[in-house]
């Protein structure tokens, strides 16, 4: 079976897009900048978007999920693609220091990996997650997630205090 | 005492075959050159070419430097079925050299039943591999030893049936008797007559001597080395000296049957007793292709390997036995 | 919480330890016992180090776990201690095949944050050392695929076309394979002179040379055809479900190609086809692979001809220091979509580099489709993703 992607005109389906989040869920900001789609939602009804984007707008493929560390916060910024010149970007903030997110590996499998990274260089636990380990530190005792900005790197403590 | 006395028994026998064991090693030591260089060319690069003057020295290196090295082995091996491995892996590519027919009258031991003792005896081959890869204890040997012993056991069927059809033209089991019925020009050697069980025996003979495509029990690229992998040091050198023993074995076992043996071409070019040469030389062409084919094939897996040998390979044999046996009743002035 | 439960999780698992054979008290309820056998990290055919977990019943694969993170080098750790600029050599050491794209992709990126114009030129000499460098990935990929099914030859014919483009490449970026060349704002130096001419000189040998030296020798070999045939069979919707891009997408037929789809810099004025295959296969990802070297030779052959002149730099200033704000740059590297995903704060340093590389999300694949082959099937089916052990552990 094949899958079909969306054609016409780049900024009708841009709009199209648009009106599509707005009018099934109440976003934080939204607008279209370019060939982007942007908006800002709240964690909890993330989920909901990106099933909405996927199911209803036919935006197919999750790019990436980035985490920023603000101290004190995360920001994530979820890129989905219609992989026909449109881009939807999603950002949310998430408060805390260990927060916890609902996963979205049952709408776009593909972040399974990308959710393991984030939990493993960030320590954000994503619930649901079929399989979430660490991905690229090793597995056992080791307890720190190496790109928060309060894990500095020096060359004079390189392995003292991580084992 | 005079020197007739070398040529009774017990002597006669003892050096002759000290001269084959000199002759093996030695094969399995410039066979390692050979196989060397003719992978650079084929590469488009040279092979080792900075040992001795252009490279001929390289494996009296390789043979000093295996004699130097320590032989590792695992820890919870079973040391008995680990050790003798190489050697039962070793034996059965020897051994057959007894029955070859060298050159008209350099035969070390005539048995009227020299077919049956080659069949016989290679098949002790396979038994080496599972005892080397059982012996070794580890996850990646034990998968080389099951397909080592699922290869070599199933490709002796074809190798054998592809046999019947020379024992029916010749009516004897002895290797003299086949070299001398391929008496009297290149027209009358068997690889004419039986042409798809030159084929077969062939294609067989790769498989028994587990070489590319049918090395998976050495399966380089998964299980990296295969049954073979525990082993260092001497210990491997007598596997890998097995290996291209048997390659020799089964080249100059296929100049026999199918190739005339020691036969010269055109009878204008006997050689008389020198005619070993020409054995040599035939032998030296048919281990040429083997490596010709190791390094220009990727390899088969086993699924298909098997379904190869069983469902194209024998069918072939049986067909063609059918062929030989009707020729030979429609046309006995010709057989 | 959760490192307590995985704990708990591999403690249970208790006599099945990996490598030992099944002994009379490991028995399972059927009686019948999977081999749990590990591939790598130290394997001489992997494509890196990778260590794959593999749970066996007989020959066939019933389990496969990538364990990824033996090559990991925290590039994206470092690239928030060093300025803008000096980051261009950490992501030429990302996917070592193909430098060109990862430092393209960077430098896209902070050129978005700073809204630079490129000069033309700059543009043009970026794209043509891209689809060089797309070529000098492509060719030793399809090397390895074969090595890995035990042909040992055509790496040795693959590797020589390389070197001869890295001859090319090191005439003018200085070095074989860590270029440092794209920078932020162009590149950092004209062309040698006689450098067009003699990649012309070359590409068109590389045409000549591509049938008989690669396509005659393989495509029509039974063995590569029985082994690569009908193996690592995709579906779209799965490839897509699996955020698959790149040769394995394509070779299940969705045509998405970063070049065409979201084009930058000098791509939108190159005509070209995006390669794709119906069958989804090993042998589907190989003739993908050939069509996208015949197409970069058709695009270099393009950019040649219409080679602009000018200056190859843009001038951005002594300092490069972004305004606060994200920059994404997406290019099409060999092995798939790259993007990079730069965060500044204003000051020298990026405040986030976020790697978006190809392999990692292509090796979800190992993990959903290598259940159900043989074992040596794993291999070709790596050659279908080929991936590159930088690429994946950044």
């Amino acid at each position: 079976m094949s899958v079909t992607l969306p054609e016409g005109d780049l900024q009708s389906r841009l709009e199209r897009y648009l009106k599509g989040f707005r009018n099934r869920h109440g976003l934080g900001e939204s607008a279209v900048e370019g060939n982007v789609v942007r908006l800002v939602v709240e964690p909890n009804i993330l989920p909901e978007v990106l099933a909405t984007a996927r199911d209803n707008l036919a935006v197919l493929h999750l790019s990436f999920i980035t985490v920023v560390d603000l101290e004190g916060s995360f920001e994530l910024t979820y890129e989905l693609l219609d992989m026909r010149g449109g881009i939807v970007r999603v950002k949310m903030r998430l408060e805390g220091e260990e927060p916890v997110i609902d996963t979205v590996t049952n709408i776009y499998p593909t972040a399974n990996f990308h959710e393991r990274e984030a939990y493993d260089m960030f320590g954000i636990a994503f619930r649901g997650h079929p399989d979430l380990r660490r991905l690229y530190m090793w597995q056992d005792h080791f307890d720190h997630h190496p790109l928060l900005k309060s894990f500095e790197i020096s060359t004079k403590r390189t392995f003292e205090g991580l084992r | 005492m005079s020197l007739d006395i070398l040529n009774q028994e017990p002597f006669r026998f003892l050096i002759s075959f000290g001269a084959i064991l000199f002759l093996v090693l030695n094969l399995a030591a410039v066979l390692t050159m050979a196989e060397r260089k003719v992978s650079a060319y084929i590469q488009l690069r040279y092979g080792p070419n900075r040992v001795g003057p252009r490279g001929l020295l390289q494996p009296a290196a390789d043979v000093f430097k295996l004699f130097t090295k320590e032989n590792v082995s695992p820890s919870r091996a079973d040391l008995w079925v680990f050790l003798l491995a190489p050697i039962a892996m070793f034996i059965p590519a020897a051994a057959v050299w007894l029955v070859i027919p060298f050159a008209p009258g350099a035969v070390v031991a005539d048995l009227n039943i020299a077919i049956v003792f080659f069949i016989a005896i290679t098949s002790i081959g396979a038994l080496g591999v599972i005892m080397a890869g059982y012996g070794s204890r580890s996850n990646f040997s034990l998968l080389g030893a099951l397909r080592g012993a699922a290869q070599m056991i199933s490709y002796e069927v074809p190798l054998i049936l592809s046999l019947l059809g020379i024992v029916m033209l010749t009516g004897s089991l002895s290797l003299v008797d086949v070299v001398n019925a391929q008496a009297g020009g290149f027209w009358h050697w068997y690889f004419l007559p039986q042409l798809p069980m030159f084929v077969v025996f062939y294609i067989a003979g790769l498989a028994e001597a587990r070489r590319v495509p049918f090395d998976l029990p050495e399966g380089e690229s998964e299980i990296s080395g295969g049954f073979m992998v525990e082993y260092s040091g001497m210990t491997w050198a007598l596997i890998q000296a097995s290996e291209f023993a048997s390659m020799g074995l089964i080249s100059a076992i296929h100049v026999t049957l199918f190739l005339g043996g020691w036969q010269p071409p055109i009878d204008a070019l006997d050689l008389g007793s020198f005619n070993w040469i020409w054995f040599g030389l035939k032998t030296a062409l048919i281990i040429f292709t083997f490596q010709w084919i190791r390094w220009t094939m990727p390899r088969l897996r086993m699924d298909q390997l098997m379904d190869f040998g069983w469902k194209v390979l024998v069918p072939v044999c049986l067909i063609w036995l059918f062929v030989t046996a009707g020729a030979m009743l429609l046309l006995p002035s010709v057989f | 919480m959760l490192r307590e439960e995985r704990r708990a999780r591999e403690q249970n698992r208790g006599g099945r330890a990996s490598g030992r054979l099944a002994g009379p008290d490991v028995r399972d309820e059927f009686g019948l016992e999977t081999l749990e056998m590990n591939m790598g990290p130290q394997h001489p055919a992997m494509h890196g180090l990778l260590r794959l977990i593999l749970e066996l019943d007989g020959e066939t694969v019933v389990r496969c776990d990538p364990v990824m993170g033996y090559l990991h080098r925290s590039k994206e750790k470092i690239s928030e201690n060093r300025m803008y600029p000096s980051v261009v050599p950490i992501t030429d050491r990302i996917d070592y095949m193909n430098n060109i794209a990862m430092e393209y992709g960077y430098c896209m990126a902070v050129e978005d944050l700073l809204d630079a114009e490129i000069p033309p030129r700059a543009d043009a000499i970026r794209a043509l050392l891209n689809e060089l460098g797309r070529i000098m990935s492509h060719i030793p990929s399809i090397g390895f695929l074969l090595l890995e099914l035990g042909a040992f030859t055509p790496i040795l014919y693959a590797f020589r076309e390389r070197e001869r483009i890295q001859n090319m490449f090191e005439a003018i970026t200085g070095a074989r394979m860590m270029f440092h060349y794209i920078r932020i704002g162009g590149v950092k130096a004209d062309l040698p002179e006689g450098m067009p001419e003699q990649m012309w000189e070359y590409i068109e040998g590389l045409e000549k040379r591509l049938k008989p030296d690669f396509m005659d020798l393989i495509e029509g070999n039974e063995i590569f055809i029985a082994r690569t045939r009908g193996v690592g069979k995709m579906t779209q919707e799965k490839a897509i479900e699996m955020g698959l891009t790149g040769p394995p997408l394509r070779c299940t037929g969705v045509s998405y190609d970063v070049r065409r789809d979201y084009p930058y810099g000098w791509y939108k004025n190159l005509a070209f086809d995006v390669i794709t295959d119906e069958a989804g296969d090993v042998e589907a990802s190989y003739r993908v692979r050939i069509g996208e070297v015949q197409q970069s030779i058709r695009m270099i052959k393009q950019i040649l001809e219409n080679l602009p002149e000018g200056e190859v730099m843009a001038d951005l200033g002594r300092r490069i220091r972004p305004s606060e704000g994200d920059g994404f740059g997406r290019a099409e590297s060999a092995r798939g979509e790259y993007v990079v995903h730069v965060v500044s704060d204003g000051s020298d340093t990026p405040y986030r580099v976020r790697y978006r590389t190809p392999c990692t999300v292509n090796m979800q694949l190992l993990k959903e489709i290598v259940p159900g082959h043989y074992l040596p099937d794993i291999m070709p089916i790596m050659g279908l993703i080929d991936p590159v052990s930088g690429s994946w552990d950044k």
